[in-house]
């Protein structure tokens, strides 16, 4: 009884861990997640942009405005934001949440910064800007198409706040 | 009758200078009676003159009779004599300035371990239309936010709570550094130096009030957590949101809360937690920071002075300075190294310089140090800014020193930190004030500069 029990509980569990990859993903998700996010964020979509070896979408909310990196196996391999406020990062994080936020809280806070590094073993988030202009880029290393530069994506492709 | 007149002169005096003696129970507020040429400061011509109003040997002038009641009462003529003596208002200062320590006396020693170059000044918060007021100390000094916030553990004078119909407004402010501030809405009275108190609204920080918004999930819950007890936002803007608050309630920062939680609201922009110079009846247009050079090295504490106003007064001159009009996010061009960023901004409540260079050019202290730049030696750099629209354009010099060999003396102050910025911008932080005087012109409004919002140095 108690193993069944237990069987049963796992199985759900087992379930709502992958209907919430599938109900949230976006790092790791497909195209179609995008979508997903536009809606969750009540956001429109502003822009598609074809870049060598990825495409970037943009999207935007009234207070935020967020781009989706997909790389052209259909796989978003990095989100960045710009805005008054931060986007809901756990719409845009998906599956990689739980493990970030779990990471966010132990970096020792420094006074008197105006950016943040947050790295686990599967995604990568800075923060960085000031009031008016909080800006964010999020990715996952391992999703990252080969000959694909994230430190080019951050000098000049990382979402702009809307004017 | 010359002869009795002069004995009179005289008694009058000493009289007057005995009275002295008694603490004045000047307000903070209003004109300063006698400063009858309006330069924040009375004279001792000036306030010969006040006591000739007071003998009745001239006629009474409305600079002296700032109550306008016909006459100059012996309490006025007090204020005179103690505004002139230094003691007026508690500083001596001219009206339009606010002394500034970095790491010094008015910096909280509860919140300031291990934060080095770190701006502080105090404020009077009064509850709005009254004389009662409490001097607060601590206030992180931010050119890099708009508004005045302040701890709930600090306030022990009621404000006036602002509301969205029935409900309680509140409002989650986000740093980029991941911290945020959560809590109420309430119009305070706040005096800046010897100005006169403006009604505004500002944010009283309150981690425990209604419930808090996602963004504000980790909100700071007291001074020692944030690194200060209240900040104040004297950044290019007038509100912290501005237009996307006043058309949109999905904005993110304003919540209307009640017993069953908060929604998001839209704001109108007089509501909103606002820049409290911008409200200022003069000295109104922008303000001016003046710190002093930091040697290499460094220093235990600066003391400097924020002086509001730009060109107002003989004290807020901005002669010899270039203004470089920024975007709507206080924005300006920085080259440096071959990288142009758009997002270039001056924020004294950044504690460093913070850009990115390769790890050739500055190696990384690595460590627990991890982010700020450790070359074998001091050196030299030079970076171009450039106005937002193109023009026009000047070349800024500053050092980076090594952080590990700065952080390990028993200074506070350094004019050579230097650390990574992750997005290759440039944030000039406090470092770029020292030995310099930064001009904030803000939003919309005019002075010998131009028009707001610029930087001017």
């Amino acid at each position: 009884m108690k193993l069944k029990h237990a069987i049963f509980y796992s199985l759900v569990l087992v379930m709502s861990l992958g209907s919430n990859r599938w109900a949230n993903a976006t790092l790791a998700g497909t195209a179609a997640t995008i979508d997903t996010d536009r809606q969750a964020l009540k956001a429109v979509h502003r822009a598609t942009t074809p870049h060598t070896g990825y495409t970037v979408q943009e999207i935007a909310s009234d207070a935020v405005a967020v781009r989706e990196y997909l790389s052209i196996s259909g796989v978003v391999f990095a989100v960045s934001w710009a805005g008054n406020v931060q986007p809901d990062l756990t719409q845009l994080f998906g599956s990689y949440w739980a493990e970030y936020s779990a990471a966010e809280q132990k970096v020792a806070r420094e006074f008197g910064h105006r950016r943040r590094h947050v790295a686990t073993n599967n995604i990568v988030v800075e923060t960085w800007g000031h009031m008016r202009n909080l800006r964010g880029l999020a990715y996952v290393p391992s999703l990252v198409p080969p000959g694909v530069s994230i430190g080019k994506i951050q000098q000049s492709e990382t979402a702009t706040r809307i004017p | 009758m010359l002869k009795r007149m002069k004995w009179l002169y005289r008694c009058a005096s000493l009289f007057l200078l005995v009275l002295i003696f008694v603490p004045a129970t000047v307000s903070g507020a209003g004109q300063i009676p006698g400063d009858c040429n309006n330069d924040g400061i009375v004279t001792i011509a000036e306030a010969q003159s006040a006591i000739n109003m007071f003998l009745g040997l001239t006629p009474v002038a409305s600079c002296v009779d700032v109550d306008r009641t016909g006459s100059v009462s012996i309490s006025t003529i007090q204020k005179v004599i103690s505004s002139f003596l230094g003691l007026g208002g508690g500083s001596g200062l001219p009206v339009n300035v606010l002394p500034v320590t970095v790491n010094g006396s008015l910096c909280s020693s509860a919140t300031s371990a291990g934060y080095f170059n770190k701006p502080c000044v105090s404020v009077t918060v009064c509850t709005p239309g009254t004389s009662t007021c409490q001097v607060i100390t601590d206030i992180l000094l931010d050119t890099g936010s708009y508004g005045l916030r302040i701890f709930k553990q600090a306030l022990n004078v009621p404000l006036t709570q602002m509301s969205v119909g029935a409900d309680e407004l509140a409002e989650c402010v986000e740093y980029a550094d991941g911290s945020s501030n959560w809590g109420p809405v309430q119009v305070a009275g706040v005096i800046l130096g010897n100005e006169p108190a403006v009604q505004v609204p500002i944010q009283v920080i309150d981690s425990s009030f209604g419930i808090r918004s996602r963004g504000c999930r980790h909100a700071d819950s007291s001074a020692a957590n944030a690194g200060f007890t209240g900040i104040l936002g004297v950044g290019p803007f007038a509100q912290d949101c501005g237009d996307t608050c006043a058309s949109s309630a999905s904005n993110g920062n304003y919540y209307a809360c009640n017993g069953t939680g908060c929604r998001g609201t839209a704001l109108p922009l007089a509501s909103q937690v606002t820049n409290p110079v911008t409200l200022l009846p003069t000295d109104n247009n922008g303000v001016l920071l003046q710190l002093g050079a930091v040697p290499l090295g460094g220093s235990p504490s600066l003391n400097g002075s924020l002086i509001l106003g730009i060109g107002t007064r003989s004290n807020n001159s901005p002669a010899g300075a270039t203004a470089y009009p920024t975007n709507s996010a206080a924005e300006f061009t920085t080259t440096f190294n071959g990288v142009t960023s758009g997002s270039s901004f001056i924020d004294s409540g950044s504690n460093g310089l913070f850009f990115s260079v390769p790890a050739s050019l500055l190696p990384d202290c690595g460590g627990s140090n991890s982010g700020f730049y450790c070359p074998a030696t001091t050196e030299l750099f030079s970076a171009a800014d450039t106005g937002a629209f193109g023009s026009p354009s000047g070349t800024v010099y500053f050092n980076v020193g090594n952080f590990n060999s700065l952080t390990s003396t028993s200074n506070n102050v350094f004019s050579e930190v230097g650390g990574n910025d992750v997005a290759g911008g440039f944030d000039w932080g406090l470092p770029f004030f020292f030995g310099r005087n930064v001009l904030v012109g803000f939003e919309g409004a005019n002075s010998i500069l131009g028009s707001g919002p610029y930087w001017a140095f």
